[in-house]
């Protein structure tokens, strides 16, 4: 039988069953957030715990189901529509289906204002220009897009900042929002991040003073625009 | 049990922001989810705050549910499980962990009862036949750990052993049961 002084090789590397633990859920608390964090950045640790997750699932299937109070319900669906759906994964979502179906099918979702370029997409690299507004009709920003040198002019027309918090501009694309800078009051210009093309998506969420800590959108998204060929 | 057909629609209603597509995934599914949560976080009225926050995060992140993640009642089942885990490791961490007042429930059993769910979870056969192959006591620490949502430190004392050789066998069986679920799948 096993001692406490054993520490044999289980064969499998250390990310491995730090992955393999933390699905398990034997991490404790602060282990299992450096775990959230690395995966956020890393596509292979996603897929280790992915791959996980597949393999121990159906022991889920054994744990009975348990009715919730009936109460329970009525005070989640009263505290549900003031909750946006996460806006960030619907743009992305919708970016992905922009560029991989076809050209004009975009549905807009969650009511969100942004202007679609329908038909040709034009050249790859070129001059486009986003309108980023919610749902109402003045524009909040206008962004000049420029995707050869790789620079976007950002100029605030009727933008507002709730008090004391900042603005920040995304550019969206399927992989996820990439910051842009926080939104100034004058006119200012900013760097793509590389790669960026004509399908991705301009957005503006309301952060705190100075922007978002932890290089993702943190608060509502309030404005958002597509890029149109000039 | 709800079909994955069913549960994918619905959860790209819930995507585009339907209240009627969050309400009827609740009805299919909160029983399921509930049980999970609290097996896990034993203190009701925490699990039912748990409860709640499950489908608040399922309606903001219901767009990013695609199959080729995975099932969907899985996908779901692992949102509650990792915010019950995450809600008993804040709540035990401030006190002192008093745990191993019951040796545990029979879950192997569990796990080869057929259920009319079953099937809305892959491979279910493979994962007991190679939990099987486990030395008991190893077993009993993964099944007990990830359906009671216990840390090291609380197998350590449930199984009176020291927390290292905990790790040790967890180690083992998790690397076993990688190696004979790619042998018989």
């Amino acid at each position: 039988m096993s001692g406490p002084d054993e520490s044999g090789p289980s064969g499998l590397p250390e990310t491995e069953l730090r992955a393999a633990e933390y699905v398990l859920g034997t991490l404790d608390a602060q282990e299992r957030a450096a775990v959230e964090r690395e995966a956020t950045a890393d596509p292979e640790l996603r897929a280790r715990l992915a791959d996980w997750e597949r393999r121990l699932s159906s022991l889920m299937g054994a744990v009975p189901a348990v009715a919730p109070p009936p109460e329970l319900k009525a005070a989640l669906m009263k505290s549900l529509p003031a909750r946006r759906p996460d806006q960030i994964i619907i743009l992305a979502r919708q970016v992905r289906r922009w560029r991989f179906a076809t050209a004009g099918a975009g549905l807009l979702a969650a009511g969100l204002a942004a202007f679609l370029a329908i038909g040709d997409r034009g050249p790859e690299a070129g001059r486009y220009v986003a309108v980023v507004q919610s749902g109402g009709a003045t524009p909040a920003l206008i962004v000049r897009v420029d995707t050869a040198a790789g620079t976007a002019q950002v100029r605030p027309i009727g933008a507002e900042a709730p008090g004391g918090r900042s603005l920040q501009l995304w550019y969206v694309d399927a992989a996820g929002p990439k910051p842009l800078g926080l939104v100034q009051p004058a006119a200012s210009r900013v760097k793509l991040p590389p790669g960026a093309s004509a399908d991705g998506i301009i957005a503006v969420s309301v952060e705190p003073p100075g922007g978002s800590p932890t290089g993702q959108p943190t608060g509502p998204v309030v404005y958002t625009g597509k890029l149109i060929a000039e | 049990m709800t079909d994955d057909s069913t549960l994918t629609r619905l959860l790209a209603k819930i995507a585009g922001g339907d209240l009627r597509g969050i309400d009827e995934l609740y009805e299919r599914t909160a029983p399921k989810l509930f049980g999970l949560i609290l097996r896990i976080q034993r203190d009701r009225s925490l699990a039912e705050d748990v409860l709640q926050d499950v489908y608040l995060r399922i309606w903001q992140v219901a767009g990013s549910y695609a199959p080729d993640v995975g099932r969907p009642l899985p996908w779901l089942c692992t949102i509650a499980r990792n915010r019950a885990i995450d809600s008993v490791r804040r709540k035990r961490e401030e006190q002192v962990p008093v745990y191993g007042r019951d040796g545990g429930e029979d879950w192997m059993a569990r796990l080869a009862d057929p259920r009319d769910e079953a099937t809305a979870f892959l491979d279910r056969d493979a994962l007991a036949t190679c939990l099987g192959r486990l030395e008991p006591a190893h077993r009993d620490c993964v099944v007990q750990a990830y359906c009671e949502g216990l840390s090291r430190d609380e197998l350590a004392m449930r199984f009176d052993r020291p927390v290292n050789t905990i790790k040790t066998w967890l180690h083992r069986a998790l690397a076993s049961l990688k190696g004979c679920l790619e042998e018989v799948t």
